[in-house]
């Protein structure tokens, strides 16, 4: 039987590598340590391949079909692509796919109820490609991208990201093979994004989600409704959908939380969770 | 309700890289099935009231970078 190896929770944010000289330093250095000690972990996890809960930012998607929920099928993804590179700052590159991974988990959660979508092509930005950049330097495990609209209201309820990862532990502890199974999931914390109250953080807000992590009630954080995340947490926060989605997967698991620190300039409640698995 | 076609405007003026203060060339603004609320506030670069109209904010951020202090 297959089994999940790891969870992580990162937040992503393209000012992280873009602008990695700006503000306090320490609180930075605490927060890209924390980053550099998932990797180390994660290494020691030795995966086999990494499921992303992830999220676009419009640039692959767009109004004329958008959609909830969509699995990436590709055997490759750039992270970030020449374009992304450029204002993220850290090297164009392909990061391995797993196609047929992929594939059955798909086939899978259709015939489980989850109407996914599915992409044979995806560009990512900070939402992969920063976390990716400090997890996974040498971009050797393949990745399953599992993208949930945090984006482009109206979004699917975070209960459902609960659901869709619970559909994940299932369908990985039904898996035939010794596979070693990681999950990740980036975003948030909170942060305003191009709204009135643009640069915002609360701290407060964060602070009680990761303590509910910490605790190992994440059904705590799926309970959230859309409207309550936007009032405390900013339409960034609708990205924490990502971070329950690994939740939903270990549920009663603990996390460690390594490092949260809201960082102004790079506008985003930065947090980062080992899941004790 | 046009906010469809603002965005699209948006979407578009985003996957050619430009980032503008405002978007008051009359030919980009004709090409679209705008109000003429949409129309003042690309025109001025009121990235408030965009968003009121309906526009994505990460487009916003996107195209309208310069009016953002972060």
């Amino acid at each position: 039987m297959a089994s999940v190896v790891a969870g992580v929770l990162t937040s992503h944010a393209p000012l992280i590598t873009a602008r990695p000289e700006v503000g306090d330093h320490a609180a930075r250095a605490r927060f890209v340590g924390a980053l550099e000690e998932l990797r180390r972990r994660l290494e020691r996890a030795r995966p086999d391949v990494i499921v992303m809960f992830v999220n676009d930012h419009v640039q692959n998607f767009f109004y004329d079909a958008m959609p909830a929920l969509c699995v990436g099928v590709a055997d490759a993804y750039w992270a970030p692509s020449e374009g992304g590179s450029r204002f993220l700052r850290v090297p164009a590159r392909r990061v391995p796919g797993h196609r047929a991974w992929a594939r059955e988990l798909l086939v899978a959660g259709l015939e489980a109820g989850f109407d996914l979508a599915y992409s044979h092509e995806l560009e990512f930005w900070d939402d992969v490609s920063v976390p990716l950049h400090f997890l996974l330097p040498e971009a050797r495990v393949p990745i399953v991208p599992v993208l949930t609209n945090c984006v482009a209201p109206p979004l699917p309820p975070p209960r459902r990201s609960w659901e869709l990862g619970a559909f994940v532990r299932e369908f990985v502890a039904r898996r035939p093979a010794a596979e070693r199974v990681a999950l990740v999931g980036t975003g948030g914390l909170s942060h305003w994004i191009g709204v009135p109250g643009h640069g915002r953080i609360n701290p407060e807000f964060d602070r009680r989600v990761l303590g509910w992590i910490a605790e190992g009630r994440g059904d705590a954080v799926a309970a959230l409704g859309t409207d309550e995340i936007e009032r405390d947490a900013g339409n960034g926060g609708q990205e924490l959908r990502n971070w329950i989605a690994v939740l939903g997967a270990l549920p009663g698991v603990k996390g460690e939380v390594l490092a949260y620190e809201p960082v102004a300039e790079w506008l985003t409640g930065c947090g980062a969770v080992w899941m004790l698995v | 309700m046009s906010e469809y076609h603002l965005n699209k405007l948006l979407y578009a003026t985003a996957r050619e890289h430009r980032i503008v203060e405002a978007i008051a060339d009359e030919a980009v603004l004709a090409a679209y099935e705008l109000s003429a609320e949409e129309r003042e506030a690309l025109r001025t670069g009121d990235v408030a009231r965009l968003y009121e109209l309906g526009a994505n904010p990460y487009l916003i951020r996107r195209v309208f970078r310069p009016r953002f202090p972060v």
